[in-house]
């Protein structure tokens, strides 16, 4: 098991299997609210589902509707348990903030060299730290 | 982060729930961002409507106009879904009419400014040099960043609005002068930029976005009279592929006169990107994800049409007739469509079977029913336009200058690049 001490951008504990992109993600237009399934072209990805696993990206792009797109999907129960930045851009903080989502960024080592999609990943974004249990 | 007595009163929910929802909001961003202080805005931006909010937005919305919640700084509206005064006419379905009549109610409840347009800098919402202000809607953000020096970060419209209600929002990112210095520096020297129309720059800048990811990019050898569409489709589209909220164009932008002042201090000796001919010309391509030649609409106003491209797109209509499987729509504002009425380019653009929508964004409100009444391979103008009508509602596009897509109009099928 690894341990990385990040800061917490919201507070709570998730933990899931862990999907990671090494690409930006914007929530509108990017993310499909009805299957939590990414969908834009070319996206590493592309037509993989976020929904009830633990997100690993480097940080937010595009429009700043996304947290409204964040919001249903997390009511339709299609959005990520928990969230992982390198450094967290407004509209993916403001879309974990109304979700009461767990999320952490900044992290003191970089996740996206350590987190495999499928490791099993727990985030405390209480007090501040990622484990990971590499698959 | 240190909060005045009225926050700490908003926040124990003293002034209702709505506000003190806003600033439970505004105080967890504040702590993400390790703010260390409110500061006061003077303009406020919001942009969702239906397609983006979904059933669960409006209830969000409505939950917190219901105690009465208003905005305490001015703030106006993106587009909606539709004009009202053609919803017969265009077949609104009464699903779409009920969802934005409640966000109406809600906003107008909030004491939200009603303009239903992206182009809010040209009705009546212009900050200062130098204001601290909330716009969301990444592409007017990064313009009043870049071109009028106010100061926003990126923020969604849940913090806008937060920051509307309470009046003031966490000081961190732009909001500090130290923040705003240069991080990389493009050189577009090696392009031809004097035969550049508005969608080579859009194409250029959806190029480069992908490499500016969030940084402050700092923009050298722009022809200094560059015109303002030109900087509206390069700073658009930087911000569709990135996620940059302030760009230094030397020589527009306020706060970078010289290339010194862009890094405040410290230029890299040589540029971190130059980008070539071959590379705007791969953008085009990437852009427009249609195969199929024949057009079903020509869309306009992404942002909305100024009452200048108007002027343009009606001249190149002058006396001409759209091809009959063909639909040309502008969307812009209630103030330009009221100024088009007054200076007679309504009756020319009717004439030629072009409709003009108010209250609309060619980006997002409109596709959602235009899909349902069988509208399904597009040809626009904006990079942006192309990107959110491809992703989000699954529309064939086509992207080219505002000539080729009407031209396209007159013909059927696509006249531009591929």
């Amino acid at each position: 098991m690894i341990t990385i001490k990040a800061k917490p951008v919201t507070k709570g504990v998730a933990e899931g299997e862990a999907i990671v992109s090494r690409m930006p993600i914007s929530f509108t237009g990017g993310m499909d609210p009805n299957t939590g399934k990414i969908r834009e072209p070319g996206h590493d990805l592309e037509g993989k589902s976020v929904a009830g696993k633990i997100l690993v990206f480097p940080t937010g792009k595009g429009s700043t509707t996304g947290s409204w797109q964040f919001y249903a999907a997390f009511k339709r129960g299609c959005a990520p348990k928990g969230i992982l930045n390198l450094r967290a851009e407004g509209v993916v903080a403001v879309s974990a903030i109304i979700t009461d989502t767990p999320m952490v960024h900044e992290p003191e080592r970089d996740f996206l060299e350590i987190i495999k999609t499928g490791d099993f990943v727990r985030i405390n974004a209480d007090e501040g730290y990622v484990e990971i249990h590499q698959k | 982060m240190q909060l005045c007595e009225d926050h700490v009163r908003i926040l124990e929910g003293s002034k209702g729930q709505g506000a003190q929802k806003a600033m439970e909001i505004l105080v967890a961003y504040g702590k993400c961002y390790e703010a260390e202080r409110m500061i006061p805005i003077t303009s406020v931006h919001i942009a969702g409507n239906f397609p983006v909010l979904m059933d669960e937005g409006v209830e969000w919305l409505e939950n917190l106009a219901g105690d009465g919640t208003r905005v305490r700084v001015f703030t106006t509206k993106n587009p909606e879904m539709y004009d009202s005064e053609q919803a017969d006419e265009f077949r609104i379905p009464d699903f779409y009419r009920v969802r934005q009549k409640r966000i109406h109610e809600a906003l107008k409840s909030l004491g939200v400014t009603l303009t239903y347009s992206c182009h809010h800098y040209l009705v009546g919402n212009v900050p200062r040099f130098g204001d601290h202000i909330a716009w969301a809607s990444s592409g007017s953000q990064v313009f009043a960043n870049s071109v009028i020096g106010a100061r926003s970060n990126r923020d969604g419209d849940h913090v806008a609005l937060a920051a509307a209600i309470v009046g003031a929002i966490p000081e961190w990112g732009l909001h500090i002068q130290e923040n705003r210095k240069g991080q990389m520096l493009i050189d577009v020297g090696r392009l031809d930029l004097q035969s550049y129309d508005p969608s080579d720059f859009k194409a250029l800048g959806w190029h480069l976005g992908k490499q500016v990811g969030a940084r402050i990019p700092v923009f050298i050898n722009l022809p200094p009279g560059l015109d303002i569409e030109s900087i509206k489709g390069l700073l658009y589209s930087l911000t569709v592929t990135g996620a940059t909220g302030l760009v230094h164009l030397v020589g527009i932008t306020p706060e970078a006169s010289c290339l010194e002042q862009a890094f405040q201090g410290n230029p890299p000796a040589s540029p971190d990107l130059e980008p070539t001919q071959a590379d705007v010309h791969a953008a085009f391509r990437e852009i427009s994800s249609a195969s199929d030649e024949k057009v079903d609409l020509v869309i306009f106003g992404c942002p909305q049409c100024s009452i200048q491209e108007v002027q343009e797109i009606a001249a190149m209509l002058e006396g001409k007739r759209l091809h009959p499987e063909t639909q040309l729509w502008i969307c812009t504002s209630a103030w330009v469509k009221l100024l088009s009425q007054r200076m007679g380019l309504l009756d020319t653009l009717k004439s030629a079977g072009a409709k003009m929508v108010a209250d609309v964004g060619a980006a997002d409100g409109p596709h959602l029913y235009l899909k349902e009444q069988g509208i399904r391979v597009i040809a626009i103008n904006s990079a942006r336009g192309s990107y959110y009508a491809h992703n989000l509602f699954g529309m064939e596009t086509w992207f080219g200058s505002t000539r080729e897509c009407v031209q396209s109009a007159l013909s059927g099928r696509w006249e531009g690049k591929r």
